[in-house]
This record gives C-alpha cells, structure tokens and sequence, in this order.
C-alpha cells in the first residue's frame, strides 16, 4: 500500500508541512484540493489526539487516588552535597560542611521574605579553601507589587547575615538577578504580604 | 525582621540548629510560593538539590507522565514503573537541565526511553505466548454514549494498529518527540520513523473518516 494520490504527493510530505508550516512544494500543495484534503485530515487527526490525550490524562488523575502519593514516597531521593567546605576546628577535629547545606540555608532564608521564591542558587570561588573569595549568585522569583531593587537589598543583607553566622565562608558579594515575577495572589490566602520576619 | 537578629547580643553565638531561623509563617508560605512557581524555578531549585520543589514539579506533569506510559507499554501496573523510574532518573539528572522551561518536555522524553526500554526488556523475558495484549484503554459507558467521537474512533484505530506504528505515532503525536529522538529511543532509523508514521498516519486517519 502506498500512501499517494493522483497529485502524487506522499503523506510524509504533508505532515513536514504542517509542522514546519513551510514546503518547497508549498505552491502546489496550497492550490490542490487533494493535498487540502490531506492536511484537513491530519489536522483533525492531531485535534483528536489531543482531545484523546486530555481524556487520558483525566482518567490517568481520577484513578486509584492517592497512586502519586505512592510513587512520590518510593522516590526516596538522595540530597545532593556538591563541594566540601572546611569548617574550623580543635586541632583533632576535622569538621566541614556541605554546600548543598549552605544554598539551601540561602534558599531558607530568601524564601521567607515576602515575595521572595529562590531559584538557582550558586557559589562561585574555591569554597574548599578557607578565607577564598567567593561571590553568590542568586535567581530569584518575584512576586509582583514587590519594589524590587528594595527587595534585592533586603534579601542581599539577609543572605550576607545568614552565611557569616552559620558559615566561615569569605563572601565578598551577593548578586541577586530576578529571573521571573509570578502575578499577585487573588485573596490573602497565602500571607506573604508580610516583609521578611517578625 | 532580619537586621534585628544580627545586632542582638546572641546573634553571634553559631547555633546548633539552622532550622530554628524557619518561622511559622514561611512554613505556611513555601507551599504556597511553590505551588505557582513557573517550572524553570522548580528545575532550577531542583537542580540544586531542593526536594521539595522536585516533587513539586513531579506532581505537576505526573498525571501526562502517567497517561502518556500507558500508551506506550502493555499495563497500567507497568506504566506507573516507567512514571517511577523516570522520575528518580529526573532527580539524578535534573541538575544538568539547561533550559528549565521545557522541563515538561525533558520529562516526556525520559518517559519515552523508559518505556521503550521496558517494552525491548519484557521482549527479550517473555515467552511470546505470555504476553498480553495491550491493556486496552476502553470507552467508559459515558464515552460510548457520544459513539461517534472522534476521538473514541481514533482510540479504536489505534488499538488495531500494528505496534511498531503505534509507538511511533505515540512517541510523536502524543510526546511531541522530534524523528530523530524516535529513532534513538526505538533504534531505527529516522527515514524508517518517517515511514511508519506516515503509514499510521494514512490508516488513522482512513479508519476514522469510516467512522463518520
């Protein structure tokens, strides 16, 4: 069986059509009712396998509720340590800690301010040497109505405090770069009027 | 606010318990924040070893993750093994993800080469009198009520497709997987995708103008 018509033109041909909406062929395939024809029935072909997949995904979450919750348990997700850093110590003590631990002290302390959702969080500098230089980067996710270069000092001050107690890090600077602004929240059910903490 | 922390005599003392600094307040927050945040945010949090954005985002795209595997291997039980694998693979890999707002797209094909792989193992396992036929997703009584729709007739169609064309078409139609990224995960070549999907393509597409 071969997938062609009178004007000869192969399915194949259609389909690269009507996903790059571009064609070589483009004057014949425009103008000839077979091809129209064609790509009508492609068209409806796609319109259906959507409605399909939406079918298929609504069953997929009406099913055995409760199916996610298991798989989301038996996923037992190790933490991620990234590099070591040097903690100092007795002189018998060899104490460090991660640098997964310190950017997700970062992300603690960014997430509770008011507006502030951290994104990626990265330490730039040999972090395994004490008294390096190392520069923080920061994606941030804002909400909107936030005045951002405010919000930006107050996280800068905030993540600065945060890593001199709890780290011995030598951070010379905090560059925040807001990354995306997410729309205000429609009611107050989520509390995050509030700046920073009380 | 935070500036007070620091200039209180005890600000200086390291303490023993990071946690303690986690207020109330942002603990009702995070869900909240995470709940609306764009994927790139969760990959990028993820990324950085962020659990709770990773399920997050695991959560958001399980439910197409979950119905796409069940198009494409032979049981539910097997389709929600792909979702799993496929996810602790995310997790392991998603530090390396470039661009985090084709996320869904990242995940869509780690299911797609879970399930393939699934279906070449149970290949090479099972006798081949042992294997079951595809699972088939079966019109509800409310769907067969609107006999007729298209896409109960695509449904029907597919289900007679041969499978190599049924995977094909799925892999493109319904995981948006380039021909190139077909081949890979089935181990042809990307001419040989080309002409399955057009022939499953022809087919569907017949079967479902006899069902008007």
């Amino acid at each position: 069986m071969n997938p062609t018509h009178d004007c000869g033109r192969r399915i194949e041909a259609l389909s690269d059509y009507l996903d790059s909406g571009t064609s070589p062929d483009a004057e014949h395939i425009d103008y000839c009712p077979q091809c129209q024809a064609q790509l009508a029935g492609l068209r409806s072909l796609s319109a259906a396998a959507l409605l399909m997949m939406d079918d298929d995904v609504a069953s997929a979450t009406a099913d055995d509720t409760g199916w996610l919750d298991g798989i989301m348990a038996n996923l037992r997700l190790e933490s991620r340590a990234g590099r070591t850093i040097p903690l100092r110590g007795g002189e018998l003590d060899e104490l460090s800690e991660t640098e997964g631990a310190v950017i997700a002290l970062v992300r603690t302390v960014g997430d509770s301010l008011g507006g502030v959702l951290i994104g990626r969080c990265q330490l730039e500098g040999d972090v395994s040497v004490p008294g390096e230089p190392v520069e923080v980067k920061i994606n941030v996710s804002a909400r909107y109505g936030h005045p951002l270069p405010e919000l930006a000092q107050t996280l800068r001050d905030a993540v600065f405090a945060e890593l001199l107690v709890e780290t011995e890090l030598n951070v010379t600077a905090v560059h925040v770069a807001f990354t995306d602004i997410r729309p205000p929240v429609i009611g107050n059910g989520s509390g995050e009027s509030g700046k920073g903490r009380s | 606010m935070l500036a007070h922390k620091f200039s209180s005599p005890v600000a200086h003392t390291r303490p023993a318990n990071p946690e303690r600094h986690t207020s109330v307040k942002q603990l009702q927050d995070l869900p909240h924040k995470l709940a609306d945040a764009p994927d790139a945010v969760l990959a990028e949090r993820a990324g950085d070893g962020d659990v709770a954005a990773f399920e997050m985002l695991a959560r958001r795209h399980a439910p197409l993750m979950r119905a796409y595997a069940r198009r494409l291997v032979n049981s539910h039980a097997e389709a929600d093994d792909v979702v799993q694998d496929a996810l602790i693979a995310a997790w392991k890999d998603i530090a390396h993800l470039q661009d985090g707002t084709a996320a869904k797209a990242w995940l869509m094909r780690i299911v797609s080469r879970r399930a393939v792989d699934t279906g070449r193992r149970r290949k090479s396992h099972d006798n081949l009198d042992d294997q079951p036929e595809a699972e088939a997703i079966l019109p509800t009584p409310e769907q067969a009520a609107v006999a007729g729709s298209a896409r109960l007739a695509l449904n029907t169609a597919l289900s007679r497709l041969p499978e190599e064309q049924r995977r094909c078409w799925v892999l493109k139609e319904l995981g948006g997987q380039s021909y190139e990224e077909i081949a890979q995960a089935l181990g042809i070549s990307a001419a040989s995708v080309r002409g399955r999907l057009a022939r499953a393509r022809t087919t569907l597409m017949k079967e479902m103008e006899e069902w008007r």
